[in-house]
Parts: structure tokens; sequence; C-alpha cells
């Protein structure tokens, strides 16, 4: 039974149809992608899943169970974090002190594990960022903040983790650490669902892709009938991304 | 319009609560086509006015995205102007009525625009309401120092008193058949201006992209300018309506702002029908309640507590704020991140005390004599003080904005009225505390479903419901009674309320409070509180749940606030009602955010300025500085526009440098001074060891991430 899944979810914002009985199943242990051009409704599928978007249609399912009434922090109680495409951290905060508020968060549902401190300096390592812990976090870079974001996610212990476009604003360098960083938590039993728009990450990192055009999932499957399904490739035909190699 | 079915149970609560209240408080008196008729000229009269006022603040709100909380302040202003051509110099009315609402009031709006409004755009919320609020006590004042001492202005309505014509056997008075006839000119001229005219389409498209607009070609400096100028028109004709009504009386006029609140809140600020809806429901309502119902007497002032009980159902009855997804990322001027910390408050704390103790027992005889009764005024500024640490947390933390802290204030004083009043025992204090917090949770209830500007509003309702119907209570506060407070009794001394030792106990309190606030600051809480204020979305998505974090956050301030208010009633000894108005919290919200919101030294600030503003006033005694503790505070929040940090930050990053101990606000000047350098130099940096994040930065910059291989030579060579 997948971890996360969602079926027959529709969003309506006044006459545009953000999403039409879209769904999808994310796995533990694998990484699950989902792509399509700019405007097809992954970040509101996102919204959707983590509860900060109301639906019109659709259910969600964390384990079996339907979560589709509960609220977004009784949802991340359960399991689900998740980044932000245009990034979200609390910028009177340090970096430390922004993974900090998750860990301490966190304790209130599982009390397990390392003291909060302890625990949010071990996520930073994690991601390695551990050396900026004390600067603040508005005065970051791009790149640096994403990072923030995924330690903090971390924080929380999640089961399943949403990455809205985590390579963005991270150098060649970063992104290859970021793939093996999700690598390496997928092997820890985590779920990770990701939007991206950078395909050679996408196909290089992702066990399952899912494509997503005007709000419909067209086609689902392994890198590689995704990379040879006919109706993806027309999807991005004249969209600036170019076609899938 | 839709209606969701929030709605349906907000209009049918509220037709249910009226239908009672109407049948508790029947008077009797006799209902018949002349006085229901009677009822309706003059509650449609009101409901005009309302109206009016109204629709300047929604055209402004929906053209610029400010709201105008000096909508009413502007209109009293004009309307005191109108009354001076008229009725003090003589002149013809239409010549003064035409200056005034076609020449004075529209310019002042553009005015207003070109100088204060246009730098609010893209400012935080915070700043913009404190600035509009600053511009409502700036006109309150201006009218005060301008037209002081005679009370009892007469403006006389349109063609007399007397004079009008008969409808149905009920005298309509040429005045408010005048108001009536300009209400709905002006709804219809509206309705024409914005739809039909292309400058008006212009205007409503504004708010929604001002992008969009510029390739429309129309200018949306014009745009803004011209909203101020309507907007200003329109308080002015509310203003000079109303006048002959209610009476020239400062307070007053500038409270119909509320009135507007709640009519523009019925139609969500945005659209005008609803506005008008809005405005009549309230003033047939109010009429009503005058006309038919009876109240008792901690009651009596139930009719003209109708619109804060509206706005408040309005409010609530909207839908849930959406938890915005916006993105936060922004540049700051700090790169180390400092939290002061707890020895430094502490040391801070101590400083002030030897100052406190050292100026009150007579060694500063300068400040003494300066200051006239200073000690009793140390008391008060101290007072002051610690009821302004109250939105410390809340506002300069949590980001929630709340413009009732007298209210909770004086809930307290009531409290430990109640509690300890007559032995004055201190844990009748910390009893007032604890009473007071679920009264912030109470108001926390609004800040689970509202956001921002809905909240403000939310919470001056709630502000102006508690000095209309609870304060009023003889249950409450027996003005009558003559019920005193004795002096506080503390660790068996026996401290006045006037007395240096009480100022000193007072300022070990401020100075624990604000060692108390640091420390809360560096707690789970604190982090929280931050939190849901940078990114309510990121802070849920973590599972930190909203209601609990305000409804914390909200009664830790109401605690701190009732705390406040009952030492502010061991000092006056005995309390009434018009101790805690709407009206008196402002400048205290104002000054605190002045000084900058989210340092609890700012409180000090604002504290001492509350009693300086009054020295001043009575040391120099010029006639021109007679409303100063209002204009005073209103001024300087008017001024942030342009210094949006708050004056403590900035004596802050002047004087930390100087303490020995403070090697990091040191380094802080360097780094800054360096930064300033870096740009003559470059963005290379070229001054500084060359590390590997200024490697990637270059390669980033340069777009030669992929092609150039991550060495580790390429670390910390210390320079190229
Ligand atoms: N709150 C909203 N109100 C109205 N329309 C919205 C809202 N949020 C998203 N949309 C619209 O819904 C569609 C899907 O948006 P969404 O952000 O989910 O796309 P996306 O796939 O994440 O795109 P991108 O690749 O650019 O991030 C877009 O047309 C967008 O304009
Ligand atoms: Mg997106």
């Amino acid at each position: 039974m997948a971890l996360l899944e969602a079926t027959g979810v529709t969003v309506r914002f006044g006459g545009l149809t953000a999403l039409d009985d879209a769904g999808i199943s994310v796995e533990a242990g694998q990484v699950t992608g989902m792509i399509g051009p700019n405007g097809a409704g992954k970040t509101t599928f996102f919204n959707v899943m983590t509860g900060l978007q109301d639906t019109t249609a659709g259910r969600v399912f964390l384990d079996g169970r339907d979560i589709t009434r509960l609220s977004v922090h009784r949802r991340a109680r359960r399991g689900i974090a998740r980044t932000f495409q245009r990034i979200e951290v609390f910028g009177q905060l340090s970096v430390l002190d922004n993974v900090l508020v998750a860990a301490e968060m966190r304790r209130r549902w599982d009390r397990s594990g390392p003291p909060p401190h302890e625990e949010a300096r071990a996520c930073l390592e994690r991601v390695g960022i551990a050396e900026i812990a004390d600067l603040s976090v508005a005065a970051l870079p791009t790149g640096s903040a994403r990072l923030v974001e995924l330690a903090r996610t971390l924080a929380t212990r999640p089961r399943v983790l949403l990455l809205d476009e985590p390579s963005s604003g991270l150098n060649g360098r970063e992104t290859q650490a970021m793939a093996d960083l999700l690598r390496d938590l997928t092997e820890d039993g985590l779920a990770v669902l990701l939007v991206e728009h950078d395909m050679s990450f996408v196909m290089g990192l992702c066990h399952r892709i899912n494509v997503l055009s005007f709000g419909e999932m067209i086609a689902s499957g392994t890198p590689t009938e995704v990379r040879s399904d006919p109706s993806v490739q027309s999807a991005y035909l004249g969209s600036d991304h170019g076609a899938v190699q | 319009m839709k209606l969701s079915p929030a709605n349906y149970a907000a209009i049918a609560l509220t037709v249910a609560g009226a239908i009672v209240m109407s049948a508790l408080n029947w008077s009797g008196r006799p209902v018949s086509v002349a006085t229901v008729g009677s009822m309706l000229v003059v509650g449609v009269t009101l409901g005009s006015i309302y109206a009016v006022s109204a629709s300047g603040l929604v055209v402004v709100y929906t053209t610029t995205g400010v709201f105008n909380f000096a909508q009413g302040a502007m209109g009293m202003y004009w309307a005191f102007v109108y009354w001076e051509l008229r009725f003090n110099r003589n002149w013809p009315a239409p010549i003064a009525i035409g200056l005034v609402v076609l020449v004075m009031a529209p310019l002042g709006g553009v005015v207003l625009d070109r100088l204060v409004m246009r730098r609010l755009r893209g400012t935080p919320l915070v700043l913009q309401l404190m600035v509009t609020v600053g511009l409502m006590l700036g006109f309150m004042g201006l009218a005060a120092t301008q037209w002081k001492g005679d009370r009892g202005r007469n403006a006389q309505p349109f063609f007399g008193r007397s004079g009008g014509f008969e409808l149905l056997g009920v005298n309509v008075t040429w005045h408010r058949f005048t108001t009536i006839c300009v209400a709905v000119l002006l709804a219809v001229l509206l309705r024409l201006l914005l739809h039909r005219s292309r400058i008006g389409v212009a205007m409503r498209a504004v708010v929604d992209s001002r992008s969009l607009t510029s390739l429309t070609g129309a200018n949306p400096e014009i745009i803004s300018g011209l909203a101020w100028a309507l907007g200003s028109s329109l308080a002015a004709v509310a203003g000079i309506l109303i006048a002959p009504e209610s009476g020239l009386v400062v307070e007053l006029l500038t409270l119909v702002v509320v009135d507007a609140f709640a009519a523009a809140a019925v139609g969500r600020l945005q659209s005008l029908p609803l506005t008008f809806l809005g405005a009549m429901v309230l003033g047939i309502g109010q009429q009503f309640m005058r006309s038919f119902l009876d109240f008792p007497g901690g009651f009596s002032n139930a009719d003209r507590a109708l619109p804060t009980i509206l706005l408040f159902v309005v409010v609530l009855a909207l839908p849930q704020a959406k938890l915005h997804v916006r993105g936060t990322a922004s540049a700051a001027s700090a790169r180390i991140r400092r939290v002061t910390p707890l020895s430094d408050a502490a040391l801070g704390g101590l400083a002030l005390i030897v100052v406190v103790v050292s100026w009150s027992g007579g060694l500063v005889p300068f400040v003494d004599e300066w200051t006239g009764t200073g000690v009793n005024r140390g008391v008060t500024m101290m007072i002051t003080a610690i009821i302004m640490l109250s939105l410390v947390p809340l506002t300069g933390w949590a980001g929630q904005v709340n413009f009732a802290p007298l209210a909770f204030a004086g809930f307290g004083a009531v409290m430990f009225l109640k509690v300890a009043g007559d032995s004055g025992q201190a844990w009748g204090l910390l009893m007032a505390a604890l009473l007071t917090a679920p009264v912030g949770a109470l108001m926390a209830l609004p800040a689970v479903r509202l956001q921002g500007l809905y909240l403000a509003l939310a919470s001056m309702a709630f502000a102006r419901g508690f000095e209309l119907l609870f304060f009023t209570q003889s249950s409450v506060i027996d003005s009558g009674a003559g019920e005193r407070i004795a002096s506080l009794h503390f660790a068996g001394w026996q401290l006045d309320g006037r007395g240096r030792g009480y100022l000193i106990f007072l300022t070990v309190v401020f100075a624990a409070g604000v060692v108390g606030l640091i420390a809360l600051k560096r707690s789970r809480y604190g982090r929280r509180w931050m939190a849901i204020h940078d990114s309510e979305a990121a802070a849920a998505t973590l599972g930190i749940s909203l209601v609990e974090t305000k409804v914390i956050v909200f009664g830790i301030s109401a605690a701190i606030a009732g705390f406040g208010g009952a030492l502010f009633g061991i000092q006056q000894a005995t309390l009434n009602p018009s101790q805690f108005t709407l009206l008196l919290g402002l400048p205290i919200v104002l000054l605190l955010v002045v000084g900058g919101v989210a340092y609890p030294a700012a409180a000090l600030f604002g504290g001492v300025n509350t009693i300086l503003f009054i020295v001043i006033k009575e040391r120099l005694g010029w006639s021109w500085l007679s409303a100063l503790e209002i204009l005073g505070p209103g001024l300087m929040a008017v001024a942030m526009v342009v210094n949006t940090r708050g004056a403590v930050t900035d004596m802050g990053r002047a004087f930390s440098p100087l303490l020995p101990w403070r090697q990091d606000a040191r380094e802080q000047l360097r780094l800054g001074h360096a930064s300033s350098r870096e740009d003559e130099i470059g963005e290379l940096g070229l001054d500084r060891p060359f590390t590997r994040d200024h490697v990637n930065d270059l390669d980033k910059h340069l777009g030669i991430v992929d092609l150039i291989p991550a060495t580790p030579s390429a670390e910390s060579r210390g320079g190229l």
C-alpha cells in the first residue's frame, strides 16, 4: 500500500481548473517525481496534500487513513513535511533557530530522540550547513535558504517529504549533494515526492515519475517509460523546457 | 454575490439577537405611523452619513490598498473648518461648503498622498496601520489645538432647525432631506465614476495589478492622488452633514469612523452597494434602539455600541483567512543573528533601577524641578511602559495587531479592585493578571480566523465595546459608590500609589518584566511566535497549531496588560469608565511602535515620551502645544514612514558599540562599514580572504558552475 495517496483531486480557482481529477501515490523508500510545464498545477497539488488548499473534490490518504479533513498542523504531526517553491523561512530567526522551532515542536507528538538543540544541529549537519548556524536566515542566498527549509523539515522526522523545486537556486555541487542526501533519506525508509524542472536531476534520482499537464495527470511510470511516452513529449512541446531527453 | 453557510448563520444569529434584545428592552412607547416614520427619517439620515463616510474608506482602500483609519478624523477636521468659515466668519453656506468640500479637502488629500501615503506602498501592514492611526490622532490634535476651549459649539443645520415638510404626518427637516439626497447623489456619481469612466475603471484595477494599470496608460501616481482627494472630500461631506446631528465634538466625530468601518466591513471593504446597505442597517438600527427600546443604566450606550457589535459579527462571519504562501526571503542588514542575552537585559534593568532610585531620591534635582510633580509622573511613566510591554510579544514578535491594550488594562484594574481593592495585597496583582488572561484568549478568537487588517479592526471593535458596554456597568465600576483602592501592601511595606516607594517598586517590576520577556523570547514560545509572524503557512506545516499559539500569546499579553492596569488602579485609587477608552489606548500603541515594537526597551522609550509630551506642554505653556499629548504621538507615528525600524534600533546601534562587553556590536559596525565599501570596490570582495563560498558565488554569477569541477584546492587560500 502506498504511504501517501491522493485520488480524484479537483481544484478550481474561479473559472480556472488548476487540478482536474488528478491522483498520485507515493511509496515509502522511494523518490517519486512530479513534473509538468509551468502552471500545470504541481504546487497546487502540494498545497492540497499538506492541507493549505481546499479542494472541490478528492481525497488524500496517509497510510490508508483518510486525512482530507485534517488541518495543516495535524497532517504535519502525522508525518507530512514540505518545502516551498518560493522560500518560506522564518526571517527573524537564525538558521539554527529555524530548525530548532521544528525540533521543539516535534517533541510534542514524538518524545524520542536527542534534545531539540542536538537534533537541530544534527539536521543542519545532515544538509551540510552547520557552519552557518548562527547567521540570520534573512541574509542568506536562495540556495542556502532552501537547505535551511530542508533541514527544518527533517527536524519534524517526517514520513513523507514533499519538495517543491529543491534544486533551484543551488549550484552544481550543491545539487549533487542534494541528490545524495535524498537517496540516503529514502534508504532510511522515507518517502520523497519532488517537483522539479531540472530533468537530469529528476531522471537520475526518481524511481517513479508522474506527469501533470493542465491539471491532469497524463502519465505515470519509471523514468524510461515516461521519457518515451508520446503524450508527455507533446505536453512539453512548445513549453520552454524543451523536450525530455 | 454568493453567501456561505457562515454568512447565513451570522445573519440568522444577528436577527435572532436583535429580536431577543428588542423584546427584553421594549420601552412600550407607541408604535404608529408617526413614530415609525420619524424613526425611519432619522435612521435613514444617519445611514446616509455613514454611507458617505464609508464609501470614502472603500474608495481609498480599493484603489490604494491603504485602509484609512483617519477617515473619521479627517471628516471631523473639515467639519470644523466649515464651521469656522460659516459661523465664526459668517461666510455664505454655499461658498463655505464649496471651498471645503471641493477645494480644501481634495487638496489636503493630495498632499497627504504625496507626503505620506505613497511611501507606505509595499511596507508591512503594521506600519500602514500605525501611520493612518497616527494621522487620526494628528487630526484630532490639530483640531483641538486650533479650536480649543469653546466646547459648546453649535453647528446649525442647513435651512434652520425647524422648517421642512410633512410626509405621512412626519416632519422631515430640510437638513435631513438634503442629507439623504446628497447620499443618493453620491452613490450614483460614484457608481458612474468607477464603472463608466476610464479613470474609474483604472482606479479599480490599481490594487489588483499595478503593472497592468500602467500598461493601460493610466498613471498610478495620479490615480492614488485622485483616490485620496475623493476620500478626503467624502469625509468632509460626511463630517459637515453629521456635525449638526451629533454636535461639533472632536472625539465624537472622529469615532464616526467606527460606524464607517462596520458599514464597509459589510461590503468586505470592497463593495459599495453592500457598504450602503450596511450603513442603512446601522443608521436605522441605531435609531430604532433610541426610539423604541429602553436600556437599563449600564447598557445606556447600547445604541452607540451597535456599530461595534455589527463590526465584530461581520468580522467573525468572514471566511477563514487563507494561509498565504508568498515567499519570505528578504535582505536583512544584520548577518549575525544576536538575541539579547539575559545578562544584558538584567544589566539594563539594574541601570534603570539605579537611575530611578537616585532621581526619585532628589539626587538629580534639575529633572525633579523641571518635571514638577516628579514622582507621580514617574509612576505614570512606568505604568504606561508596563502596559506597553504587553504588546511586545504580541505585536512585536507574533505580529498580531492589537488596539485594545487599555481594555485589558482596565479589566485588570477592575479585577484588582474586586479581589484586593480594600486590602491592597500584592497577590491581587497576580490575580488580576491571571483573570485578564482569558479575556485575551477571547480576543484571540478573531485572531485565529483573521489576519492583519481585519484583526486590527476587530481589536478596535473590542476596545470600543468594552468602553461602551462593560466599564459602564455599575457592577463593574461603581463610580457613584466611591470605591477606593487601597495603597499596595507588599512584603511588609505599604506603598502609596503616588509615592517614591511605589515608583521604585514599579521600576523593579518593569525591569523584571523586561528580563522575563527576553527569557520568553529566547524560549521555544518566543521562537514559535516569531515563526508564525514570518510565515503562518510554513509554521503550520511544521505541526505548529496556530490556534494554540495565538491563544497563548494573546493570553500572556492580556495578563501583562491586566497587571499594568491593576498597578494603574493603585495609582489612581478610584476607577471610572473614562480611563479606559479606545482613544486613550491608541497613543500607547503608537508610541511603542514608534520606539520599535519588537524591543522591550521601546516600552521605556514609549513611557518616557508619554510623560515628556505632558511635561513639555506644561512647562512651555505655549498655546499651540495645548493638545501635544495626542498630536505628538500622532505625528511621531506618521513620521515612521521615514524611519520604519523604530527609534530604539538606531539608538541601540549607536550606543551598544560603546559598551565594553559588546565586542559583537563593534564587529557588526565594522562589517557595516566594510559592506558599504563593497559597493566602491565591486562585488568581488577582493579585500577579504577568498573562501570557497566566494568562488561558488562567482561561478554562479558567471554561469560557469557546471564547467568547473569543484576542486578542494580552491578552498580558503587567503586571497587570489
Ligand atoms: N491562489 C490562486 N488563485 C488563483 N489561481 C491560482 C492560485 N494558485 C495557483 N493558481 C493558478 O493555478 C494554476 C496552477 O498553478 P501552480 O502554481 O500549481 O502551477 P505549478 O505547476 O506549480 O507551476 P510552476 O512550474 O510555475 O511552479 C496556474 O494557472 C496558476 O495561475
Ligand atoms: Mg509551482
